[in-house]
């Protein structure tokens, strides 16, 4: 970050100094944090001094501006929405939950069924099991080898 | 960057905590119609903004959880991006692209007490950029790290912003470039 680029043990120079004037104005504080004990020690100098008297000027009639503190109308209309505004972003959230969950849930379910079809083995077709010689132990029929005699 | 100080007050809203709202509003209403005004240069219009801006406050109080930027952060860009809205809607641009080239020709002199009013006027003449970074930066009080987190820039860009949208607004308000 360039707040971080000079520390106060970095002496600051004419150049910086200038920049950060034209950049923040003339009041130390709003300039960046890292920056503000040098030019603290930098603006006690004639050079300094002179930089932020130029800057100060556009300062002054900045300060000129003011805006006017909120209406109390203003006041009373963005309290009055705000319970009913609560209420609804809390069901919106609630709702977008719901449908979070329902969506994770059918994505285990289809996990889970490709699962079971991958790993359990071809089910004998009912054809199969329903064929009178089929035993626990398999197919009972005549062997193909005595068929024919 | 340290605790948000809004934290604790946005989890009462969510909570359905009457007095948070009460206190947010009290602490918020006056930066973000300063903001939007400052931005805008129009009462009314400022005030259609605000209402706009606490609307989604309270829309998203619930789900806020303090990710890289701060809450107050966050509501200056949920109000910066309305007033840019704002802005393209008032002079129709065709394109999201608003002017870069400020209007440098001086005000004319304030009359005694119309001072702030001029500057209001060359505010509004400056490029909306500029702008920004001048409001959140001198008017606001933001940090520069703040300022460019809520501008979505570098601080380095802020810097150049700031410093151009300074030398415009001297060239309106004092008449020089600021090159002396």
């Amino acid at each position: 970050m360039a707040e971080n680029r000079k520390t106060a043990d970095t002496p600051m120079d004419a150049r910086r100094f200038a920049a950060l004037a034209d950049a923040y104005g003339s009041a130390l504080y709003r300039w960046p944090r890292a920056e503000q004990a040098a030019a603290t020690l930098f603006a006690q100098s004639k050079e300094g001094r002179a930089i932020l008297d130029r800057a100060g000027r556009l300062d002054a009639i900045l300060d000129r501006h003011h805006v006017e503190a909120p209406s109390r109308m203003l006041h009373g209309e963005i309290i009055a929405r705000a319970t009913t505004q609560i209420r609804q972003g809390r069901h919106r959230r609630l709702w977008w939950l719901g449908i979070g969950l329902a969506g994770a849930g059918l994505a285990g379910a289809v996990a889970g069924l490709a699962l079971v079809t991958v790993v359990t083995p071809d089910a004998p077709s009912d054809q199969y099991v329903m064929d009178a010689n089929a035993t626990s132990f398999g197919d009972a029929g005549p062997d193909a080898d005595t068929e024919d005699l | 960057m340290g605790a948000d100080p809004d934290e604790e007050l946005v989890r009462r809203i969510s909570a359905g905590d009457q007095a948070a709202v009460q206190a947010m509003v009290a602490r918020k209403l006056p930066r973000v119609l300063s903001l939007a005004t400052r931005m805008l240069g129009d009462a009314a219009e400022a005030e259609d903004v605000v209402q706009e801006t606490f609307v989604r406050i309270w829309r998203h109080a619930a789900g806020w959880r303090q990710g890289q930027a701060r809450f107050d952060t966050w509501i200056h860009r949920v109000t910066l991006n309305l007033c840019y809205d704002r802005l393209r809607r008032r002079r129709e641009w065709t394109t999201d692209e608003l002017p870069e080239v400020a209007d440098s020709a001086p005000l004319p002199d304030a009359l005694p007490g119309d001072e702030g009013r001029r500057v209001q006027q060359a505010l509004q003449r400056i490029a909306p950029r500029q702008r920004e970074a001048i409001v959140l930066v001198y008017y606001q009080e933001m940090s520069n790290i703040e300022a460019a987190g809520a501008m979505q820039v570098s601080v380095d860009a802020l810097e150049s912003l700031l410093a151009r949208g300074r030398r415009a607004l001297q060239a309106l308000l004092i008449g020089d470039n600021g090159d002396d």
